[in-house]
């Protein structure tokens, strides 16, 4: 053998030969190259660990495995890349094909798996919603109580437990009694020394709720320590609960009355059970697999022996171990002889005592030795303010009676009217109020004159021109008052008066009261001011300018305030036209700045002031305004409507005297033509000239 | 020559009064209508009408109406075709002067907006050299001068000397360089780019019809006090002026126009009652009427029996435009007016 030989070599040589280096014994059977388990060597890097399900289980130390170092990326350059990464660059994660899932299983250990697979039970879940389970509510409530429980055993019971106390036992001496074997006490047995039984201790629960004190609420469908599950209780096993002072639900326990025609659900082996109570009382399996069923929990010493031992409780004996009243104190022992434990509770006994134990009765013919003096309660009662109302004094009276100087003053109704009392007493609705006595105060007496003139001052004023303009427009036609001929008549005399034409006031008509003819008169009064004509109102802010002059020289009328205002001046053009006397009479020419653009589109030379030889200034000027729409009233065209007016006067003052003269002849048909001179041509008929403008061209070809 | 009397068809399609009606230019093969129905419909008036046909597997023949173009959200008040048929301007109760491609049936530009008028525009005619303005006239008392080759919306001239709306306009050929404005003042304004005058010529009346002679020296008038003239040019005068017995003109913008390489004078009559309208036609020279002629109208009844003003509609059919073929040259001419019908007439 020449040196080493390669590492390919010899793993060919194992697989081709029988392990060639055995000499004695059977040699094994060549290398399967899949499987290596022959112990043979295999170097670090090709190295695989896998476990049992033929995973490659890169941790898990504790099972044997090793770090994922370098070797375990298994010769890839591009070192260890976690299996689920996809670039999402090119090839999405949805597109690529799936990876395999991975498994809690998969990263778990033998212990793990064989915990897992002890836990599989199939179970509802807890609070199953159709069942509606409370069995949380214990543990939720009883979570703080967790918290501060002392862990361990205690000083005290580790004392006790030195001076032979056992779990489960009552303290004291210890108590001759038979042996009593799941609840029954065998009459037969002889009697033993037990340890005395322990006793519960009274857990007073804090009242954290706002019912009333003894009220039980709604009673819930299992007790505080219930389980729903097994709740299939004995009586012993009820009272080894911890006795609660907080409001217990009672359980009501039908007393089954036996007779003909009872079906098959009643025939069950159980007697307390009432088939068709649902809720806790239902125990279904909820556990597949698992224990069908909590063994009873034995109290005691029991013979295992008599546990399966199948006892009849008769009914009866039941029945008669309840009535028999051997029920216990909280603290486990029968209530002390002659006495019958209540069976109300104490504190509601307490609350219920008034209903529960009647007053005693007052024997008959009985009459204490207070009597109640007569006569202080026959008068009725009378409160102060119906007193005062029953009174008729009024405060004078009451000064009066009570000595009192008379007040200086006098109260308001010894000045009112009657007619202002009664007003009071209407809006107020009190008819009490004192009588009115009509007292004029001193400082105001008036003479009869001097009422008169104060009469006459109240009479509403209306300016005479208003008034004026009220008549006249009564008098052209509108009065108000046309259905009522009597008032238009006091109202033209109003007006009259207020006018100064008549100095009498209209007449007071009989049964009207001063104040309401006053009424009247301030009615009129608004009237006139409405009812006057537009023009009185109008006229004094408007005024035309062709009336303006007028208004200020002379007085104005009526009939002119509602003049319309003069026709225009009509234009001597129109006027021509409308005798058909077109020609210059209807022509006026005027000078006009088109744009250059405008002339450039035309193509037209622009005429001579829009020239471009024009100063610049000239071309602004004469195109600027007229370029576009007028906004403004610019000083050239200020300058423009001047002369145009100028133009037009002038021209007014000329024309008339040309029409007379010039007209007539000119009635004839004016023909134009351009080489000819218009002026010398205006008489000539137009025939030869109709006929070259409106010649008929085919007529010519 | 005798006058085209014989109706040769009637273009239907209109869903209301037609207020706007035109040849196209030069061979005026095409008829364009602007209806109070808000658009713009282009007819062969020489296609068969299209209810005769019987047979309903012949292949479809040619149609009258040829094209409809809406965009106009008002009524359309008047229209004008460029001379190469191109395109054409239109206007009316929407404030804009839309120019359309005919073809393609789109708007090319709509000639409006800040600068622009501000009421309904009354009348639209192009102008200036290969039609590169539009002038239009408005209800805003302005005419309004717009640019056609330019990119801006400015109009190229305002000319506000109208005291009140502005119904007609009309351009001279460019090298004349004269644009005439009537308006309701009663007055025909001629704007003179050559001289840079405005003549004003006091009609009276207003003025709701403007047609020029082909010389360019007489204009025709048509005021709304039953009257047309023919005015001239040069000093203002009335040449002739034509009126009828029976023919009334006083409250309908009813256009008139020559006929018949302007021998005759066309215009549709308002004293008339029932479904038919009747266009009276004048000798141009002599000034008497030469024909009255019938125009046919529909025959259904329309829905609204009371007008705006309470009172039962009395059903008129009023011409309110004509159109001579090849403007003014031609052998045919139609009308149209409330009735929304368009009749052909041709030599008999």
């Amino acid at each position: 053998m020449s040196g080493k030989r390669s590492r390919a070599t010899y793993e060919a040589d194992l697989q081709a030969q029988q392990s060639p280096f055995v000499t004695f014994g059977t040699p094994l059977p060549p290398l399967d190259p899949d499987v290596r388990d022959d112990g043979s060597y295999v170097p670090v890097w090709k190295q695989e660990v896998r476990d049992e399900r033929g995973l490659k289980r890169l941790h898990g130390a504790f099972t044997g495995g090793f770090s994922a170092g370098y070797y375990n990326t298994v010769g890839s350059k591009e070192g260890w890349t976690p299996s689920t990464f996809v670039s999402s660059r090119t090839n999405r994660k949805k597109d690529g094909p799936k990876t395999a899932q991975q498994r809690p299983e998969d990263f778990m250990d033998e212990e793990d798996i064989a915990d897992a697979e002890e836990g599989r039970r199939v179970e509802t879940t807890q609070g199953f919603a159709g069942l509606g389970s409370t069995e949380d509510d214990a543990v939720r409530r009883g979570a703080f109580i967790d918290l501060f429980r002392v862990d361990g055993e205690t000083v005290g019971v580790k004392l006790l437990r030195k001076m032979g106390w056992k779990e489960g036992q009552g303290i004291g001496p210890k108590v001759r009694r038979k042996a009593r074997l799941d609840g029954v006490e065998d009459n037969a047995a002889e009697m033993h020394l037990f340890a005395p039984e322990d006793t519960s201790m009274i857990s007073f629960v804090k009242k954290n709720d706002h019912k009333g004190l003894g009220f039980d609420g709604e009673t819930k469908l299992s007790s505080l320590q219930g389980t729903g599950s097994d709740d299939v209780k004995s009586e012993d096993e009820e009272e080894d609960g911890r006795l609660s002072l907080a409001p217990k639900p009672t359980k009501k326990k039908k007393v089954k009355v036996g007779g003909i025609g009872i079906g098959i659900l009643n025939d069950t082996g159980s007697d307390d059970e009432d088939p068709y109570e649902i809720g806790p009382r239902i125990s279904y399996n909820r556990v597949i697999g698992g224990d069908k069923k909590k063994k009873k929990p034995i109290s005691g010493a029991v013979n295992p022996l008599l546990k399966s031992k199948p006892i009849f409780i008769s009914k009866k004996t039941a029945m008669a171990k309840a009535a028999a009243g051997f029920r216990k104190c909280h603290d486990g022992r029968l209530p002390l002889d002659g006495f019958i434990l209540s069976s109300i509770d104490e504190f509601s006994s307490v609350l219920q005592s008034a209903t529960n134990y009647a007053p005693p009765k007052i024997p008959e013919g009985w009459k204490s030795s207070k009597q109640p003096r007569a006569g202080t309660q026959q008068a009725a009662f009378l409160s102060t303010s119906d007193a005062a109302k029953a009174s008729k004094l009024d405060p004078k009276s009451r000064a009066s009676i009570l000595g009192e100087a008379a007040l200086p003053g006098k109260s308001v109704f010894d000045f009112l009217s009657p007619a202002a009392r009664n007003k009071i007493a209407a809006a107020s609705g009190k008819d009490n109020l004192p009588a009115a006595l009509g007292e004029v105060p001193e400082g105001y007496s008036m003479t009869e004159e001097e009422r008169q003139k104060e009469f006459l001052s109240q009479i509403p004023k209306v300016d005479k021109y208003t008034a004026d303009a009220a008549l006249s427009r009564g008098a052209s036609g509108f009065m108000p008052y046309g259905e009522d001929e009597a008032k238009r008549n006091r109202y033209r005399a109003y007006l009259e008066n207020q006018a100064g034409i008549s100095p009498t006031l209209p007449e007071k008509p009989p049964r009207v009261s001063r104040i309401d003819w006053l009424k009247e008169l301030k009615e009129f009064a608004n009237c006139a001011q409405i009812f006057k004509p537009m023009s009185g109102m109008m006229a004094t802010r408007f005024t035309s300018s062709s009336t303006a002059p007028k208004l200020a020289s002379d007085a104005p009328d009526s009939s002119s305030l509602l003049s319309k205002p003069a026709p225009k001046p009509e234009d001597p053009a129109e006027q021509a036209a409308k005798l058909g006397m077109y020609g210059p009479m209807t022509r006026s020419t005027k000078d006009w700045y088109p744009t250059r653009l405008l002339c450039k589109r035309f193509n037209v030379k622009p005429p001579a002031h829009v020239q471009p030889g024009a100063t610049e200034h000239d071309e602004e000027a004469s195109i600027g305004p007229k370029n576009s729409a007028p906004d403004l009233v610019s000083k050239s065209a200020l300058d423009d409507m001047m002369k145009e007016s100028f133009d037009q006067q002038n021209r007014g003052r000329a024309t008339p005297v040309e029409v007379e003269v010039e007209k007539p002849k000119e009635v004839a048909v004016v023909v134009v033509d351009k080489e000819r001179n218009e002026a010398l041509e205006g008489k000539r008929a137009g025939e030869a000239v109709f006929k070259a403008i409106f010649g008929d061209d085919s007529d010519d070809d | 020559m005798e006058f085209p009397s014989k109706p040769l068809t009637q273009l239907l399609g209109s869903n209301g009064p037609v207020h706007a009606l035109t040849y196209s230019s030069s061979p005026s093969t095409y008829i364009l209508t602007g209806s109070s129905d808000r658009s713009i419909r282009l007819y062969n008036p020489s296609h068969p009408s299209s209810s005769s046909s019987s047979n309903p597997l012949a292949p479809p023949k040619p149609t009258q109406l040829i094209q409809t173009y809406t965009a106009h959200g008002y009524e359309i008040l008047s229209l004008t075709v460029s001379a190469d048929n191109a395109t054409f301007a239109s206007c009316g109760g929407d404030r804009s002067v839309f120019l359309w491609d005919v073809t393609t049936a789109q708007t090319l530009r709509r000639f409006g907006g800040n600068q622009g008028h501000t009421a309904r525009i009354n009348d639209v005619t192009f102008a200036g050299e290969n039609n590169s303005l539009l002038i239009s006239g408005s209800f805003d008392a302005s005419v309004r001068i717009w640019d056609v080759k330019a990119g801006n919306m400015k109009p190229v001239m305002v000319l506000d000397e109208a005291r009140d709306s502005v119904s007609c306009v009309l351009a001279s050929e460019s090298e004349e360089g004269v644009i005439w404005a009537g308006s309701t003042d009663g007055r025909v304004r001629a704007y003179d780019l050559r001289m840079g005058r405005v003549r004003t010529d006091v009609l009276g009346a207003p003025v709701t019809s403007l047609q020029r002679t082909r010389d360019g020296k007489g204009v025709l008038v048509g005021t709304l006090d039953s009257c047309v003239r023919l005015m001239d040019r040069g000093s203002g005068g009335c040449l002739r002026s034509y009126k009828a017995e029976g023919w009334r003109n006083e409250e309908f913008r009813v256009r008139s126009c020559f006929g018949g390489n302007e021998r005759w004078v066309v215009c549709g009559n308002e004293e008339v009652k029932g479904d038919d309208g009747e266009v009276v036609v004048w000798d141009t020279l002599m000034g008497d009427v030469v024909e009255r002629i019938t125009v046919e109208g529909s025959k259904v009844e329309g829905k609204k029996k009371i007008g705006r003003d309470g009172k039962e509609k009395e059903k008129r059919n009023v011409i309110s435009c004509v159109a001579w073929k090849e403007n003014g040259r031609g052998d045919q001419w139609c009308c149209a007016g409330t009735d929304g019908i368009v009749t052909v007439f041709g030599p008999p």
